[in-house]
């Protein structure tokens, strides 16, 4: 782990000395190259966060990624970005092609994408990584759950995307359609998640489709819009045998039956001010085990204000509510209780955030942030609070101290 | 309440002196084959945002940025109502999440009218004072007054000696246009002489759009001998 470690460090100071030296010539084409590296500490009060031990301070926290691309011509493009991360228990260091595309604009209403794309959910889902764009150290986990990134993030396929201005004023609209194939690493917050209860996953994805419509509307700065989701996802490996724990591992296979995702959204801008809210709601019906169906119903939503200062220093605090019931039929309901009651703190997770942001020079920021949280909204669809880290139990709030920097170019 | 009232008055006129003022401060450029006269603040918006990748008549616009200073910041405050820093994080979403790539960018007006005077599509911005030798100014106008759109256009002749002797250049006309869209009285305001003959001779055959009154609009026509 601690040769990881200085392996980031080390990258991450390389990294510095290239500064803007970030194209080179290949085949007459112009190549762009860019990165970053970050590196987060999180202490907590009261539960552990993140799959991390934060109760006694953690710097489990580290993500880096780089990318290359070219405009080949004025309407073609290609790239690709790999993107590696340790979060306490997740990632494991286990580098990823996060996105390779070849992107093709017929039109300004008409474009293509294809291989592997970063899927369009929401104001932040494809940025959700990308550290040095946002002014919190951690996105609102209510719709942006870091330990859930891989559910959303990017699907192998292709996207349709265009941009349609109106007559009379009336803004324009953004659009993207996309379909293909999602597939987590396996280092992922669910599987990591019903470990805990012998459920081991080998592979866990699935055919994914949906689209995004986002209306730039005449009043200026303020940008609406929508995206859905549907998924038909799949989890094999190995469980448990329940009724008899002395015989062995059993093969697990089970594929959702409704899974689905609902995001509506808006951005306000103005000049140095930037305010945003989302709501998301996602419901997965799934087999748990043969004759047990579970039902998740999870929502989260947030508001967030962000303001920049001066040029090296911004402010920002938001709120983020969290809140996941499930239903269980069957037997499996005799193991797993049936959470109906948002209001409990193992349903909920309430979040106030305020954070400050410095940028020391044009590639380098310091974070600074705090999280007042009231519940640890565990449920069988973690939010960032997992039984391995806590096995004492859970207390009903946590606050947290979380400070990050890192580096891009 | 009337010093109030005055004083509101007073802050308001300011704020919009201070709005025009910015917009004075600062020329949007084009490399001459780009040929809107003008663009709406909406198009120009789409095109800095990378999501216009061409102009209404199909040509592709490569939008190009200033790496700071004065006409940096004023620009996208004034057009797309943002900060810069706000902008810079809009560019490296697109590049970090494989949707767009980074413009170019250059250290000064001098640079930015070097690249876009001999880059097909390029549209930048300067300060008010830089030299736009060999490129174009672009007026911006809101949404209300869309631009008047050049609807056919005649091709000059090259005069045959000087095609011969490769001469070239780019000849600057100011065209006098009908509320019908009749150019009724061509001026050269620069080049050579000769080569502005030819470009008057065609100019003058060009129809623009209707307009509520006679307007004038400068073009800029390049010339090259070794197309």
């Amino acid at each position: 782990m601690h040769h990881r470690i200085v392996q980031s460090v080390l990258v991450f100071f390389c990294a510095a000395q290239i500064g803007w030296a970030q194209e080179f010539k290949f085949l007459d084409r112009t190549v762009q190259v860019h990165g970053f590296v970050s590196q987060g500490f999180v202490y907590t009060d009261q539960n552990n966060w993140l799959t991390m031990n934060t109760t006694q301070g953690s710097g489990a926290m580290t993500d880096m990624g780089l990318n290359m691309s070219s405009q080949i011509t004025d309407k073609f493009r290609v790239g690709a970005q790999v993107y590696d991360r340790n979060l306490g228990q997740l990632g494991q260091w286990h580098p990823s092609l996060d996105w390779a595309v070849a992107d093709y604009r017929f039109k300004n209403w008409l474009g293509i994408r294809a291989g592997k794309v970063k899927t369009t959910l929401g104001l932040y889902n494809d940025a959700q990584d990308l550290d040095f764009l946002h002014v919190f150290a951690l996105l609102p986990q209510s719709v942006y759950p870091s330990d859930l990134r891989d559910t959303t993030i990017a699907h192998s396929g292709g996207d349709l995307y265009g941009n349609i201005p109106f007559h009379h004023h009336l803004g324009d609209l953004s659009y993207t359609a996309y379909a293909g194939h999602r597939s987590d690493s396996i280092y992922s917050g669910y599987p990591y998640l019903i470990s805990d209860f012998g459920f081991y996953l080998r592979s866990f994805g699935g055919p994914q489709y949906g689209g995004d419509a986002r209306w730039n509307t005449p009043v200026k700065g303020l940008m609406i819009g929508a995206s859905r989701m549907n998924e038909k996802i799949t989890a094999k490996g190995s469980s448990a045998n329940l009724l008899e724990p002395s015989a062995g591992l059993l093969p697990y296979e089970a594929t959702t039956k409704t899974f689905w995702t609902n995001q509506y959204y808006g951005e306000y801008l103005w000049r140095k001010l930037r305010i945003d809210a989302e709501y998301r709601r996602c419901y997965i019906n799934v087999p748990y085990v043969p004759g047990s169906d579970i039902g998740i119903d999870t929502r989260g939503w947030y508001v967030s204000g962000a303001y920049r200062i001066q040029k090296h220093l911004a402010v920002g605090s938001y709120y983020s509510r969290y809140r996941g019931t499930n239903t269980v039929t069957g037997p499996a309901a005799a193991l797993i209780p049936t959470e109906t009651d948002p209001g409990l703190p193992q349903n909920h997770v309430y979040d106030k955030a305020i954070a400050a942001r410095i940028d020391l020079t044009h590639f380098v920021f310091v974070k600074v942030e705090g999280h007042f949280m009231d519940g640890y909204g565990l449920g069988p669809y973690p939010d960032g609070f997992y039984p391995q880290q806590n096995p004492q139990g859970f207390k009903a709030n946590s606050n947290a101290l979380v400070v990050k920097t890192g580096f891009y170019f | 309440m009337k010093p109030l009232v005055r004083l509101l008055m007073t802050a308001w006129i300011t704020i919009l002196a201070a709005q025009f003022g910015q917009a004075r401060d600062i020329k949007v450029i084009a490399n001459p084959s780009v040929k809107a006269g003008s663009l709406t603040v909406s198009e120009l918006r789409g095109i800095y945002l990378l999501e216009r990748k061409a102009l209404t008549d199909g040509s592709p616009v490569e939008p190009v940025l200033q790496k700071a200073g004065a006409a940096h910041e004023a620009f996208f405050k004034q057009y797309l109502n943002r900060d810069s820093e706000e902008v810079r994080t809009y560019y490296q979403r697109l590049v970090f999440t494989g949707k767009g790539s980074m413009p170019k960018r250059f250290g000064s007006d001098a640079e930015v009218v070097a690249y876009v005077a001999q880059t097909r599509g390029a549209i930048g911005y300067v300060s008010a004072a830089a030299d736009t030798e060999g490129v174009i100014t672009l007026s911006v106008v809101s949404e209300d007054r869309k631009p008047r759109t050049l609807l056919s256009r005649v091709e000059p002749e090259y005069p045959e000696t000087l095609l011969k002797l490769r001469i070239g250049g780019t000849v600057r006309l100011e065209l006098t246009v009908s509320p019908k869209g009749a150019v009724d009285d061509v001026v050269v305001v620069g080049g050579n002489p000769i080569l502005g003959e030819a470009a008057v001779k065609a100019a003058k055959q060009w129809v623009y759009s209707p307009w509520p009154s006679q307007t004038k609009i400068r073009v800029a026509i390049p010339f090259e001998p070794h197309p």
